[in-house]
């Protein structure tokens, strides 16, 4: 029973909470919050981080998602936090079994936050106590935080930042959009180098992509706004030398929004180095999911599209000559979970693959790689499943 | 899984109650949203607390609507019923709570997003016409008063 009642009070304090941060549009709060991340280690430890009303958790399975057999709470000490959709705790492994975990703290008034960050050196027993990651401290929008270790093991994380639209507001000059931010730490997230901009007028709500290229940088990939709200997508190395990142336009859908999608997209590079990517666009009043090769400052080659109505946050990942594409489709009967795969470097995809279904909500679908196979990491209704890339949902089997 | 819903749930009900407004929007209720309208034009602007675009959408769409009466314009918030208070706050900010506003009532919003309309992708702001004679148009992104005469017409 004490158990019981230190639990219940333990919800009524996260929900007045709740309710006092609620301007923040914390959470879109369709029952519990189900972003989550997850990346499995070299020894084959898979490592979940989602959140537990204010404490974002991470997890280790050593038996592929089936059980855990280690939670830990990253922040001891509660705080609101952004967990669902594109706004959702990530965690990336640092070469040496560093665990980084990134996430966005909303503030009081609508659309403002802080991206935060938290570590552990000792396999996920402890983490550090969370740090803000920008020296910006101002009560605007840093958030959509994403999260990468390139080659070298240095820590990067990148996120929507709102500082120059604030200070065009004051001057009275327009601005479109937010911009993108990043800083990185080369001590193994002990410090992070003063913030620098990637690029101005990037679109509000869609998280940024981060994949690491052959010689070991990270590359971005991100909603930008061109001309007049031709909401396409950016592409940009991220230097961690302090020079100056090179911005160029990668997609031309010409989709024109001034709104908010919320449908980032995303990004995996092979071993030769091509840039194979998905996004989402509704150029012409088409909702699609588009499959391509990017080219910076050009059209993207082997455009395809992969998905239309119903269709969205599609994740990426490759492995030599495979290409996988896991997304959401929602149809009138619930939500599936499908797949489309190339085996021949994205030059062709098969046909569309249910790979699983659930009546209910889920967070967004999330690739990961294990010994050449793919598995997506997946959580209907809030229960954590790796669902490998080889399964067939066969009508009447619905888990 | 399920006594811990159950927890939540109880301690959700706990909490103080919420204004009125908006009222709850399910799966089953989407036919009559979509319904033609016995005469003029049904106009749904759909909106989401994290969408910086939204307020002046619905502000444009309510100033239309003042000099039309033949168009019955009915607000829906994407986001859940139990964050009424704080929708209904932002609405009246924008002095715009006078106006029938609805808020989603299901645990896939996604899921209503596609049955309000399988071509669109969840982006705010969203505005749909369904005119009397049954026929439809939706545009995603916040309108000028040009654009929403256009849409309408």
């Amino acid at each position: 029973m004490r158990r019981l009642l230190a639990f219940l009070s333990l919800v009524a304090c996260a929900t007045v909470a709740h309710a006092q941060h609620d301007m923040a549009g914390m959470t879109m709060g369709h029952g519990a919050p189900l972003g989550f991340d997850a990346a499995i280690d070299p020894a084959g430890h898979l490592w979940v981080v989602d959140t537990v009303g204010e404490h974002v958790r991470a997890r280790r399975s050593d038996d592929m998602g089936r059980t855990f057999a280690l939670s830990t709470i990253v922040n001891a000490n509660g705080e609101p936090l952004y967990a669902e959709g594109e706004n959702r705790p990530k965690i990336a492994l640092g070469p040496k079994g560093e665990l980084y975990v990134t996430w966005s703290q909303p503030r009081k008034l609508p659309w403002t936050g802080f991206v935060r960050f938290s570590r552990s050196l000792d396999g996920g027993a402890h983490f550090d106590p969370p740090k803000t990651v920008h020296t910006d401290r101002a009560e605007i929008t840093h958030r959509f935080d994403s999260l990468a270790v390139d080659g070298k093991g240095d820590v990067l994380v990148a996120w929507i930042d709102k500082r120059d639209l604030e200070a065009a507001n004051a001057r009275k000059k327009p601005y479109a959009g937010a911009a993108t931010y990043y800083s990185w730490s080369t001590d193994r997230g002990a410090t992070f180098a003063p913030e620098r901009k990637i690029a101005d007028q990037s679109c509000e709500c869609c998280r940024i992509a981060l994949a690491r290229a052959p010689d070991g940088h990270i590359d971005a990939f991100f909603r930008a706004i061109y001309d007049d709200n031709i909401r396409d997508h950016a592409f940009a190395a991220l230097p961690t030398d302090g020079s100056a990142p090179k911005v160029e336009r990668a997609t031309f859908t010409q989709w024109h929004i001034e709104g908010c999608p919320h449908h980032g997209p995303s990004l995996a590079i092979d071993a030769r180095g091509t840039r194979h990517a998905v996004w989402f666009s509704a150029a012409d009043g088409k909702a699609t999911v588009w499959y391509g090769q990017l080219a910076p400052g050009k059209e993207p080659a082997r455009v395809l599209s992969l998905a239309g109505n119903g269709a969205s946050h599609a994740d990426l990942a490759v492995a030599g000559d495979h290409v996988w594409v896991a997304y959401h489709q929602m149809t009138a009967q619930g939500l599936d979970l499908v797949l489309r795969e190339s085996n021949d470097g994205g030059a062709h995809f098969g046909e569309p693959r249910t790979l699983a279904h659930t009546d209910g909500p889920s967070g967004w679908p999330k690739l990961v790689l294990w010994d050449g196979r793919a598995f997506v990491a997946w959580n209907p209704g809030g229960t954590f499943r790796l669902v490998p890339t080889e399964a067939l949902l066969s009508s009447g089997s619905q888990p | 899984m399920k006594p811990f819903m159950f927890l939540l749930a109880a301690a959700a009900f706990a909490m103080p109650a919420f204004a009125t407004p908006p009222v709850a929007l399910t799966a089953a209720d989407v036919p009559a949203l979509l319904a033609p309208p016995s005469k003029g034009v049904r106009v749904i602007a759909l909106w989401a607390l994290d969408c910086a675009y939204c307020e002046a959408n619905l502000s444009a769409l309510a100033d239309f609507r003042a000099g039309h009466p033949d168009v019955d314009l009915v607000i829906v918030a994407t986001d859940p019923v139990s964050q009424a208070a704080t929708l209904d706050a932002r609405l009246k900010a924008a002095k715009l709570d006078a106006l029938p506003t609805r808020a989603y009532a299901d645990a896939t919003p996604d899921r209503l997003n596609f049955l309000i309309d399988p071509a669109w992708g969840g982006e705010t702001p969203r505005t749909m016409i369904i005119r009397a004679d049954g026929t439809r148009r939706a545009a995603s992104g916040m309108l000028d008063s040009a654009h929403i005469a256009t849409l309408v017409r």
